[in-house]
């Protein structure tokens, strides 16, 4: 006895559609479809002015932030800091809310000094995309000692320890003298952060967010922590943080780890303190709700943590924020008063 | 196994075309079904994936997709249904003496039909896994994620062949097998999983968790206490062979069953 022709239809369906899903999927991991995406995927051009060795990479879309309902909330709560912004903008002529367009920064992992110690890492290299007026930035400068030099036919303005290279029309960047030299000569070689593969394949997992960082792990710790307390960390090789700014927050904080094995470990010693977070959160209706969005994800050498900062959330902060002030406010008000502000309340 | 092969070739059909294939469908095309509406949703911009308010990733959704359907509830209730149903359904409609009558072993009997059921069920649930991966995981993310669905595809055909060769025995030896086994699935492994000590080596899911590639999800309660009475997640190859060994245990006792024992067939 055969089997029946209807049968023999399901099975052989059902082994083709497994066949063309792994041969899809086989195709889109070696060969063409993932090749689409480095087409698509390669960053701001900007990258072009960023080392390869770079252990650190930031980008920040500041007009998207500028432009925020957060942003425009947190500015009606607190309108000192705007005096900032304009004491900056009559200075060097650049207003923050419309003249940046983006961010980069990026800085390399420093070189261990003489006695094999790591070195503390430098000031960042910061590139941004906007519109300046040289004229005045020069100015500025000159004003403080510093000096124009031509170097590989780029302006730059060199104070001991800050430069600033008119890199294109509506470019600046921003860095210690030999940084900004650096990232000169990285575009005329092209050897670039483009070519750094594991760095771009973090970078094009999470360059979708307002703003994200990436840096190696090692970069962040060992110049800034004790040996002993670096030997106790997890085996981290990559930390990385992207988010989206809106009216409230959401982002994800990820790690990549050197094995499977690290990365499980470490899965669980988050996902415990989640459940004993949302345990002891319970009793708080805004803070359970903060906790309950955070959410743990991740396959392989990826850890990943979610979050989310509701509008709500956000709300009841100003709230708190407000009425402390206007605590505060009491004492100073009715002279005389005796009022004990409650912080939080 | 040329009896064996033979058993298969009669059983796939009855298997595929019988009433229970619907509700197998209504399973995994669940999955399916979800999945599509996430692209959908996705796709009109109406607002992004979330869990428990948290944008959640394309990886991430597939990967707890994996856990709580897939793993969770479709292999061990498949193997339930169709495991228990592999001898037990041939005494119940009293067809078994049929196929005991042949030339052939009863060994063979019970192997054939395994053979069927591993067939049937594998090539309904992992066609269900591709076309839930390629609706969830965007184009671009494949590179990273491919790698993880293939594990996942062999750790749902090797949690299928062992939920359903242990509930195979299950249905071969004991009367009330479906009960038993759902009392297995649903009672004994939940339970014993975060029991602390070593009752959870003596569950299919213990081992099976522990090849999956997703992170696990983190679900209150139910999280704190496998964090706390969990110890160190027993290795893949430790894992592999602890199943394996359940298939072949497990197929060697029911095969051991049918052949020993008297089954009386109710008037």
């Amino acid at each position: 006895m055969s089997m029946a022709k209807r049968t023999k239809l399901f099975l052989a369906g059902g082994a083709a559609t497994l066949v063309v899903g792994l041969g899809t999927g086989l195709v889109a991991s070696y060969m063409g479809l993932q090749g689409l995406t480095v087409l698509g995927g390669g960053g701001p051009s900007e990258f072009a002015y960023v080392p390869a060795d770079s252990s650190f990479l930031a980008y920040a879309d500041i007009r998207d932030v500028m432009d925020s309902e957060l942003r425009r909330r947190l500015t009606d709560l607190q309108p000192a800091a705007g005096e900032g912004a304009e004491r900056f903008r009559t200075d060097t002529g650049i207003d923050l809310e419309r003249d940046i367009d983006y961010l980069v920064a990026a800085a390399s992992a420093p070189e261990a000094d003489a006695s094999g110690d790591a070195a503390m890492p430098g000031p960042p290299l910061i590139l941004a995309r906007g519109r300046f007026d040289q004229v005045r930035l020069e100015g500025l400068i000159r004003d403080r000692g510093g000096v124009v030099e031509d170097y590989a036919g780029t302006r730059l303005l060199v104070q001991e320890r800050l430069a600033v290279g008119f890199l294109e029309p509506d470019l600046v960047a921003i860095g210690t003298p030999a940084g900004v030299r650096r990232a000169i000569d990285t575009k005329a070689s092209g050897l670039s952060v483009r070519g750094n593969d594991e760095l771009m394949g973090i970078v094009r997992d999470i360059d979708d967010g307002d703003a994200w960082a990436v840096a190696r792990f090692d970069s962040l710790t060992t110049a800034r922590l004790p040996a002993e307390v670096v030997a106790q960390l997890p085996a981290i090789r990559w930390f990385s943080a992207s988010g989206f700014i809106g009216a409230g927050v959401e982002g994800q904080l990820r790690v990549e780890t050197r094995d499977e094995a690290g990365a499980e470990d470490l899965r669980q010693v988050i996902q415990g303190v989640l459940a004993l977070a949302r345990m002891q959160a319970g009793q708080h209706a805004g803070l359970g709700d903060a906790v309950n969005a955070l959410q743990i994800g991740g396959q392989g050498t990826t850890v990943s943590l979610s979050f989310s900062v509701p509008p709500e959330l956000i709300d009841v902060v100003i709230g708190m924020r407000s009425n402390e002030q206007a605590l505060w406010l009491v004492p100073h008000v009715v002279p005389g008063l005796l009022v004990t502000p409650i912080p939080g309340l | 196994m040329r009896a064996a092969w033979r058993v298969f070739e009669l059983s796939i059909g009855q298997m595929l075309w019988s009433r229970r294939t619907i509700f197998m469908a209504l399973v995994v095309g669940s999955p399916v079904v979800l999945a599509l509406v996430a692209r959908i949703v996705q796709a009109a911009g109406v607002a992004p994936l979330r869990v428990n308010g948290a944008p959640l990733d394309a990886a991430g959704l597939f990967g707890m997709l994996i856990w709580i359907l897939y793993l969770r509830f479709i292999v061990p209730v498949l193997g339930v249904f169709y495991g228990t149903a592999l001898i037990a359904d041939e005494v119940d409609d009293k067809t078994i003496t049929y196929l005991f009558t042949r030339p052939i072993r009863r060994g063979a009997v019970l192997l054939g039909k395994f053979m069927a059921y591993v067939v049937c069920t594998t090539l309904v649930v992992l066609p269900s896994v591709i076309f839930t991966y390629f609706l969830i995981v965007p184009v671009r993310e494949i590179a990273q994620s491919f790698g993880s669905l293939v594990t996942d595809l062999g750790l749902l055909a090797l949690g299928l062949a062992a939920y359903g060769s242990v509930f195979a025995l299950i249905g071969a030896a004991l009367k009330r097998p479906l009960v038993i086994g759902l009392v297995f699935a649903f009672g004994w492994e939940q339970v014993a999983l975060v029991v602390p000590g070593y009752l959870r080596q003596f569950t299919l899911a213990y081992y099976l968790q522990a090849l999956v590639p997703h992170a696990a999800p983190s679900d209150g309660v139910v999280a704190l206490l496998q964090a706390i009475s969990t110890g160190p997640a027993p290795s893949a190859s430790s894992s592999l062979l602890w199943l394996l060994g359940a298939v072949v245990v497990s197929l060697g006792l029911a095969t051991r069953a049918v052949e020993r024992r008297e089954y009386v067939l109710e008037q």
